[in-house]
Parts: structure tokens; C-alpha cells; sequence
């Protein structure tokens, strides 16, 4: 702003600057011109003045010679017609040839005696004008001149006189007069708009004037004498003579009354002492006359000069205005590109540095500050290598910053600095030179890289490739050693293993897959079940293989093989293969013969049930025996008691108490021995079934427990036999465990019959418990209430999870009876 | 003369019976069976006033030989007379057609008047038998009935509360403490949603647990 405004400043002055001179070329001319007038003006005076001077001296010598003339002395002499007539026309001859207004004679008085007008009505003869100067001045002998209004014919006119002298006398007879019109000589006058030409008297009456209006008028204020002179002398008639009001302002300068300037010059006439010559010059109209041509030229020329100027200022103003812009915009770019290297520079999230030459650093980044743990003021102006570790300080001072200086660039060197906490980062350090215009190298301009994570990671992977290298040999005898160890396994196990592709074919069998099915491993690989083993066999294996495969899950199934015509039962597992990317690519089987197995659990079985059978007969026995062989006599022994008391309660009161005592022991044995049948056997059970017995057994597991037992039960056949003793035992069994582990406040147990199945649900709402990890004793619980179930066909189900109760159910086709 | 016929496979039971029935002066005992097809040949044979019959026998058993008597000769009341004290024994045994039950534990005591009673057409149970019966009764009225939802132990307050006994009689009754009552009876109104006594009397008449 401030740049244009000293432009603007500038073109304004240039502007002035032009105007001014204009105006002064404008002026000089006007100057040059108004002196060129003047001097004109001057010239033309010195013309005016010389025919003025030619003029009024013009008829000295004729009048002379014309007063020498015999008729006029004559006719002064003697006065008669004759002579006058002659003399006449003299003057008549002179009159006409001099052309001059009139020519006459005076006598000594100075009255008119002869004159060329004589016949006029403005006739001089008779007139005397010995008041005249020129008569007196003749009459002394001198040739007289003068000038004035003529007082008989009203007009202007040059008199010359010269005296008539008789012949050898001294002394004048009369006057010859010549007088001539002014006419001709106003006329040289010719007006002219700029200036004013006047002849004047010495009093500065107007006596000849280019301006009419002014003649007879006076050029100065006259005072009052010299006012009385001019009407004695009358030589301008009677007046008044009126002033023109012109007043001199210095000595060249005269003002009329409407304050006209004029410029005045005067000269005197020769030979009519006092008389001027008066040029007035009008500045005005002369500066107009002069200026007006300069005007109708020099003025267009200069406003289109201005003009033009103007306009090739404001184009250059224009022209600088937008280069000044132009060098802004491109200034404001490089101070935001500087700004933005600056910037960049700072907020690069790089380790950027400069060094100058002597390796002091001039600018860091904020990263490199960051990373370094230093502030930037901190580290400006101290050397580079203040910040190396000694060994990089060295090798930087002895070999790469002189390469760097010489080379202009540098890369990668391995550079370890030293962090303000005295931790060590190792970088990567490349950098370039900085030039100024004269390829002088300023700064450096460096990147550094943090590789010490890099270089850690490097070690760390290297250290970890010769791990993996000698773990790999590791791994690989590991794996011989287990491949020698698995192919004895598998060459010696009594299990029969294969391995299928996922298409069924064989790949791999055993040596004992080998002997159990007479063929060689290589015969088999590549071969479906049905190419090598009997429709049966082959039917088994290849459902459940394929099943595997479909499934993708592992299967636990017994195949039935029939050797040298007995039939072999074989626990299968089987499982899916999988390769890298979980894809299943085959199924392996493992095999176990378990018909020995499974014959002493089929034996297990019948003897466990053979077992509780008889266990539950026994204790039926021992119920009933107890119940009604030693009850019954124990209910006859206190009938016997009773008798007696009755019997001696009158006679004998201790007998009686002694009986009462009695009866009272016989009551709690019963109590007991019936307490112990029941619990042996119910016999609502045998009496009634299996409804009765659980209604009867929840009561009282609600008033023994007291914990709250609801029995609910549809209605349905009576069940008796193995079948209620095993839903008996079962429901006995669930509920003993609800009271012992359960801590249940409630349990319910529902007994229903629908689809021909006899349901029994027994439900707690206890703690529950994880079916995996019940203890020996509650496992062996279950597996009791199981096995009760399955000997009467029966399933047996238990549900139960931490804090959600427990719930067994068991189900048992009632098709039997 | 009330005659009267024991069954029971014991002999020594039956001869302490007979003491008992025989010392009452106005009953004579004109049978005796060791079991149940004897019981019901007696029956046949000697027409007595009264049969006394034990649940516990060869050949058939009580129930059946009620069954069959009931059948046969319906005139004839018979008195159960047993070593089980489990209600569901009362129950089947009244409602296959016996018009009284008493273990024989009680037979000294009891067994007389039992005897009287069902002779004279009326119906003998202890406190515990009727009140097993009545639970039972109300229990199979329906097929959905709200009781369903109850245990034997909360019938049995809800049954005693509603016939007007304290939380004290209730507790002597069943051995339990007083506390254990309110605790049930608190529960009884919230699974019932009732409000106090008067609303469980009133469903246990509803519910025919109680005879009005």
C-alpha cells in the first residue's frame, strides 16, 4: 500500500509537473508575445512619432517661402483691392498646392486681410487673431507653429506662421499662416482595438485621438489655473474639457475609470515642446489578441499533451498498480510457501535437521526435538555431533560430514544419537546440501531415520531365525523319532486304524487291518470298501465313514465283524481329517475289538440286576417278616400287656404301672420294627402299587425333610412288579439326593401316563450341580437310578445346571402287562 | 349278641382278639379265618353281625376279601383291622367298602367300640384316618383342582386351619413347631393368593376339604 501510494504520489507530481510547465511555456509564450506587441507597439510610436514630426514640419519651408512672396508684401503694403486680389490668389495657388485647409494673410494687428476661404461662410478676413501664439511668435520674427482648435471654423489644424517682411526691413508688416488639417494626420492614427494613440499638449488636453470620444478631453486631472490658462489661451476653444479619468499606477501603467489596464508610453514631438505622443496599450484586449492565437493553439496542444500524459500516466500507474499486485500475490505465495516448507519442515513427523557449514545446527524438526528429547532452543547453535553417541561423533567428524561437504549428499549413514535421557537411538541418516545463488553451500538439509525398533526387531528376528533353525532341526529329529514311534504304534496296536481320502479310498490300513482282513497295505491303498471286503463289512464301514465325512464330526459306533464265524464286536472311533485350511481330506478309524469286553458287561449287567433283584426280595422278605411276623407278635404281646394292666389296675397299681411301661416299650419296638420295614420295602407298594407308595413316600419325605413335596399323578393303571419298584427305588433314590445335596426348600414330583409310557419327573428347585463333575458317590447315585432304568427298559434322564435346580426324569413303556 | 368275625393269619393275634371282643360281654366271636378265602367262606357260613378283617393275609388279601363281601354280602359291615398305619391303606380299604379302620396296635383300646360303631351302621376312623380320607376325597373330587398343586403337609394345615385349630394344635398334631405352621400357613395364602383364615376356611369348604 504504501509503495503505491508513493506511485500515486509520483503520477500526481509527474501530473503537477507537467501542468506547471505547460503553464509556464503557456506564460513564457504569452510573455514573449506581449513584449513582442510592446516592442511593436513601441516601433509604431516611433512611426506615428516621425510622421507627426514630417507633418508638422512639412509646411515650415512653404510658408516661408509663401510669406516671401511680392503680392502678399504688396498687398500689406498697400492694401487695395488690387494687391489683396493678387494676394488672394497667392493664397488660393498655395492652398491648392500645399492642399491645405486654408492659407491667409494678417496684418500687424493681426487682422485678416486676405485668405484662401475668403468666399466661405466660415470666412477668416476680418478676423484677428493676434491672440494666437503663432502671430506673436511670427510677429518677433520667428516662424511660429502651433497647434489648435480654430476658434472661427471649429476645426483642428497645424498653424504655421512666418512673417511678411517689405523689403530690407527688419521689422514684420504682417503674417503669412498656413493651416493645415488634422484630418489626415488622425487618420495615420487609424484606431486599433488594443491600443490608443493620442497627441497631447503639454497640459494633456487631447488634441488628435484614435478614440474620438476622448479628443479635447484631458489625460490628467488639471487644476484649476492651469484650467484657466488652457480657456485664456483658447486653444482648444472654450471647453470644458472633461477628464478622461485615466490615473498612472507606476510608471508604465495607467487604470481608466471602468479599471481598464492600459500600458503608457510617450513620446515627445519635435520641435512642439511639450507635446506627446500617448500610447496606451489595453492589456487585456492586448493579452487577449496575444493569447488568443497561443489559446487556440497551445491550449489544445497542452490539454492534449495532459491528456495524453494523464492517460499514459494512469496506464502506467495501472501498469505499476498491478505489478505491484502481481509481485504482492507472488510474495504472499512465496512467504505461504515458505511458510508451508517451514511448516512442513516442523511438523514432518520425520527427524529432520540442518546443519551450516561449520556443522552447528541451524533448524531441527519438531519429531527430531521430540525424538531427542530436547527443545529446539536448547539445540540451535550447538554442533551436530554434541548429540552423537562418541563412536558416531568420530566417525561423523573424521569421514562424513567432510565427504558431505565435498559430495553435496550423503545416505543411510548408521548414526547413533543420544537422547537427553541418555538413551540411545540409532538412525539412518541421509542428507543434501543447500545452495545459495552462488552454488555456495549454505546448510544441510538431513533426514534421519529411527531404526533402533528396526534394528532391535532385526537382531531380535535374526536371534529367532537361528532359534527357528535349530528348533527346526530339533523339530525335524522330533519328528523322525515320532514317526518311528507312531509307526510302531500303529504296526503293534491291537486296534485295527485306516485312513481314508475323502472320496472313500483307502490310504493307509495297519499290519493289524493287514491280518484281520488278509490283505497288504499296498494292495488296499486307493481301494473303496467294496473292492476288498465282504458286502456286509464293507456296507458297515463305508455308512459310517461317510457319515464322518458328511458330519465333519467325530463318531463313536460298534461294528459288528464276523471271524472265522463268530461275531466280533469292534468299538469304531472314527474321525474327520482335516488339512491347514480346516477342509476335511479324510476319515481316519480306529478300531478296537471288544466282544471280550462287551460279553463281561453284558454279564456285569444281568448279575447287576440279578443283584438288585434279589436284593429287593430280600428286603421284601425282611419287610414282611419284619412286619408282620414280628409286628403281629409284637401287637399280640401288647394286646397280652394290655389285658393285664386292665386286669390289675384296681388290685395292684404297680403291676399295672408295670404293664402300662410295657406296652408303652411295646409301642416304640413296633414303631421301629415298622419304621424298619418300611424302609426295606413299603409295603403300600406291594399292597397297593405304585401310586400309593410315592404318595405315601412324598408325605413323608416332606415331614421328615420338611422340605415342601407336591406329588402330582394322572390317573392310570396300577403298577406293580419290577416295574414299581424300579420307579419306586428311582423316585426315592432322586428325592434322597434333593434332601442331602440339594438344598432345595421345594421339590415336586410328577407321575404321568400318556402315549403308553409311564413318566416320572422329579424336580428341585436347588442349587443344581455340573452332571460332569459329581462326585463318586452321587455318580455312582445316578448310575444306580440308570441302571434300575434300563433293566426295566426304562430311560433315565437328569438335567440340572448350577443354581437351576435339577430335574430326573425317567421313562418306561408300560407295553409289559 | 354282636357276632363277630376276625380274620388274621396269626394265631396269636386272633386269640388276643377274641379275649378282647369276648370280654366285652355283649359281642361273641362266631368265626375266625387265617385267610382271606376262609374269612369269606366264614362270611358265607356264619353270617356274623360284624367282619373283622386284617389287609395283610394269604390267599387274598384284605382288600380283596372286602371287595368280595362287599359284593357277596353287602349287609355285613366290616371293620379293618391292621398293622398299617399309612393313610393310603384307610383310603383304599373305605373306599373298597370297610366301614371302619383301626390298626391293631390300638385294638385293645379301640376295638370294641369300633366294633359297636360300624354295627351300628356308622363309620369308624381315628382323628388321623379321617382327616387322610378327607384330603383324599377333596383331592380326587376333580380332575384339575387347585389342591393339586398343594403337598400333603400343606393340605394338612390348610384342612386344620380351616376347621378353626391354632397354630399350636396344628404343631402338637403333626410334631412340628409353631414357627414351621405360620411359615405354611403364610405360604398357603400366597400360593393361594387368599388373605387370612377366613378365606382359607372358606376355600377348603369350596374345595371340599372340610365338611360344613
Amino acid at each position: 500500500m504504501k509503495l503505491r501510494s508513493i506511485l500515486r504520489i509520483l503520477s500526481l507530481l509527474a501530473f503537477l509537473s507537467a501542468g506547471v510547465a505547460g503553464y509556464l511555456y503557456y506564460s513564457l509564450l504569452k510573455d514573449y508575445a506581449f513584449q513582442e506587441a510592446e516592442r511593436s507597439a513601441l516601433n509604431r510610436l516611433q512611426a506615428t512619432k516621425k510622421n507627426l514630426s514630417a507633418f508638422f514640419s512639412e509646411n515650415t519651408k512653404p510658408v516661408r517661402v509663401m510669406a516671401g512672396m511680392t503680392p502678399l508684401v504688396d498687398a500689406l503694403v498697400h492694401m487695395d483691392p488690387q494687391t489683396l486680389n493678387a494676394a488672394n490668389a497667392l493664397l488660393d495657388l498655395f492652398k491648392k498646392t500645399l492642399d491645405v485647409e486654408v492659407c491667409y494673410l494678417m496684418d500687424i494687428r493681426g487682422n485678416t486681410i486676405a485668405s484662401s476661404n475668403r468666399n466661405d461662410a466660415d470666412s477668416f478676413v476680418g478676423m484677428n487673431f493676434s491672440f494666437r501664439p503663432y502671430f506673436q511668435d511670427a510677429m518677433q520674427g520667428l516662424p511660429g507653429t502651433y497647434l489648435a482648435l480654430g476658434t472661427t471654423s471649429r476645426k483642428r489644424g497645424a498653424y504655421y506662421s512666418y512673417p511678411v517682411y517689405r523689403e530690407s526691413a527688419d521689422t514684420p508688416i504682417g503674417i503669412a499662416v498656413i493651416k493645415a488639417s488634422i484630418f489626415f494626420v488622425e487618420k495615420e492614427l487609424t484606431p486599433e482595438e488594443t491600443s490608443i494613440q493620442l497627441v497631447v499638449d503639454p497640459l494633456g488636453v487631447i488634441f488628435i485621438s484614435s478614440r474620438p470620444e476622448w479628443l479635447y478631453q484631458l489625460l490628467w486631472q488639471l487644476n484649476p489655473k492651469d484650467i484657466r490658462e488652457l480657456r485664456r489661451s483658447r486653444q482648444f476653444g472654450n471647453g470644458p474639457w472633461h477628464w478622461t479619468g485615466l490615473r498612472q499606477k507606476g510608471e508604465k501603467l495607467v487604470v481608466d475609470p471602468s479599471g481598464k489596464s492600459y500600458l503608457f508610453h510617450q513620446v515627445d514631438i519635435d520641435k512642439y515642446p511639450g507635446w506627446r505622443i500617448v500610447h496606451l496599450y489595453d492589456i487585456e484586449a492586448a493579452s487577449k489578441l496575444v493569447s488568443e492565437p497561443l489559446s487556440s493553439i497551445i491550449r489544445p496542444v497542452i490539454i492534449i499533451l495532459c491528456t495524453l500524459l494523464g492517460a499514459s500516466i494512469f496506464f502506467l500507474y495501472r501498469r505499476a498498480s498491478m505489478e505491484i499486485t502481481r509481485r504482492r500475490t507472488v510474495e504472499r505465495a512465496l512467504r505461504k510457501s515458505e511458510e508451508r516448507y517451514r511448516s512442513l519442515y516442523h511438523q514432518t513427523p520425520a527427524m529432520l535437521h540442518s546443519i551450516d557449514e561449520t556443522g552447528n545446527l541451524v533448524s531441527v524438526s519438531n519429531y527430531w526435538s521430540e525424538a531427542l528429547g530436547y527443545t529446539r532452543e536448547e539445540v540451535i547453535g550447538r554442533k551436530l555431533t554434541d548429540f552423537l553417541s562418541p563412536v558416531s561423533r568420530k566417525y561423523a567428524e573424521e569421514k562424513i560430514i567432510p565427504t558431505f561437504f565435498k559430495e553435496g549428499f550423503i545416505k543411510d549413514v548408521p548414526y547413533q544419537f543420544i537422547k537427553k535421557n541418555g538413551a540411545v537411538i540409532e538412525v539412518l541418516l541421509s542428507a543434501i546440501t543447500d545452495h545459495d545463488e552462488q552454488r555456495r553451500t549454505i546448510r544441510s538439509l538431513a533426514v534421519s531415520i529411527d531404526v533402533t525398533e528396526r534394528n532391535i526387531a532385526e537382531r531380535a528376528l535374526k536371534e529367532a531365525k537361528e532359534a527357528l533353525s535349530s528348533y527346526s532341526k530339533d523339530l525335524e529329529s522330533q519328528v523322525r523319532k515320532r514317526t518311528r514311534e507312531i509307526s510302531g504304534i500303529l504296526q503293534y496296536t491291537p486296534a485295527v486304524i485306516y485312513i481314508k481320502d475323502a472320496d472313500g479310498k483307502y490310504a493307509m490300513v495297519n499290519s493289524r487291518f493287514e491280518q484281520l482282513f488278509g490283505v497288504q497295505s499296498p494292495d488296499v491303498r486307493g481301494k473303496t470298501d467294496q473292492a476288498f471286503l465282504a458286502p456286509d463289512i464293507a456296507e458297515q464301514f463305508f455308512k459310517n465313514d461317510e457319515r464322518v465325512l458328511r458330519e465333519k464330526q467325530s463318531l463313536q459306533v460298534e461294528e459288528s465283524i464276523v471271524i472265522d464265524d463268530a461275531v466280533h464286536t469292534y468299538l469304531s472311533t472314527k474321525f474327520p481329517l482335516y488339512d491347514g485350511k480346516g477342509k476335511v481330506t479324510g476319515v481316519c478309524g480306529i478300531a478296537t475289538d471288544i466282544t471280550v469286553l462287551k460279553k463281561a458287561q453284558e454279564q456285569l449287567r444281568r448279575l447287576s440286576a440279578s443283584i438288585m433283584t434279589g436284593q429287593e426280595k430280600e428286603r421284601a422278605y425282611l419287610a414282611r417278616e419284619l412286619h408282620d411276623e414280628l409286628g403281629q407278635v409284637l401287637t399280640a404281646l401288647r394286646m397280652e400287656a394290655v389285658w393285664i394292666r386292665n386286669r390289675v389296675n384296681q388290685s395292684d397299681p404297680t403291676a399295672s404301672a408295670r404293664a402300662l411301661t410295657m406296652c408303652e416299650l411295646i409301642d416304640k419296638t413296633i414303631e421301629e420294627v415298622r419304621g424298619l420295614a418300611i424302609r426295606l420295602r413299603p409295603g403300600v407298594l406291594d399292597h397297593l402299587g405304585l401310586v400309593e407308595a410315592v404318595e405315601w413316600y412324598t408325605a413323608d419325605f416332606e415331614k421328615r425333610y420338611d422340605i415342601t413335596c407336591i406329588f402330582e399323578h394322572d390317573d392310570g393303571p396300577e403298577i406293580r412288579g419290577n416295574l414299581a419298584t424300579a420307579a419306586y427305588r428311582i423316585t426315592q433314590e432322586a428325592l434322597t439326593n434333593v434332601a442331602r445335596h440339594a438344598s432345595a426348600t421345594r421339590t415336586k414330583v410328577t407321575m404321568s401316563f400318556g402315549d403308553g409310557n409311564l413318566k416320572i419327573t422329579i424336580r428341585d428347585n436347588g442349587k443344581g450341580f455340573e452332571i460332569e463333575s459329581l462326585g463318586e458317590a452321587e455318580g455312582l447315585g445316578m448310575a444306580n437310578m440308570r441302571e434300575r432304568a434300563s433293566l426295566v427298559g426304562g430311560v433315565f434322564d437328569v438335567q440340572s445346571r448350577p443354581r437351576g435346580g435339577t430335574r430326573i426324569r425317567f421313562t418306561v413303556p408300560l407295553t409289559k402287562s | 349278641m354282636i357276632k363277630v368275625l376276625l380274620a388274621d393269619d396269626h394265631s396269636i393275634v386272633r386269640a388276643g382278639l377274641r379275649r378282647i371282643v369276648e370280654e366285652s360281654g355283649d359281642m361273641t366271636v362266631v368265626a375266625e379265618a387265617s385267610d382271606g378265602r376262609e374269612a369269606v367262606l366264614a362270611v358265607r357260613k356264619e353270617r356274623p353281625d360284624v367282619a373283622v378283617i386284617d389287609i395283610s393275609m394269604p390267599v387274598l388279601d384284605g382288600l380283596e376279601v372286602i371287595a368280595q363281601l362287599k359284593s357277596e354280602s353287602p349287609e355285613v359291615p366290616i371293620l379293618v383291622l391292621t398293622m398299617h398305619e399309612e393313610h393310603q391303606y384307610v383310603v383304599r380299604a373305605i373306599e373298597t367298602g370297610a366301614m371302619g379302620y383301626i390298626t391293631k396296635q390300638s385294638a385293645p383300646e379301640q376295638l370294641v367300640k369300633a366294633i359297636r360303631k360300624v354295627h351300628s351302621g356308622s363309620l369308624f376312623l381315628t382323628d388321623a384316618a379321617a382327616e387322610a380320607l378327607a384330603l383324599r376325597v377333596a383331592k380326587g373330587s376333580g380332575t384339575q383342582s387347585p389342591l393339586d398343586t398343594l403337598s400333603t403337609r400343606e393340605l394338612q394345615v390348610l384342612r386344620r386351619l380351616a376347621l378353626g385349630n391354632t397354630n399350636r394344635e396344628i404343631a402338637s398334631a403333626y410334631h412340628i413347631s409353631i414357627k414351621t405352621v405360620d411359615t405354611y400357613r403364610f405360604r398357603l395364602l400366597k400360593k393361594l393368593s387368599l388373605r387370612n383364615n377366613a378365606d382359607l376356611s372358606r376355600f377348603a369348604i369350596q374345595n371340599h376339604l372340610i365338611e360344613t
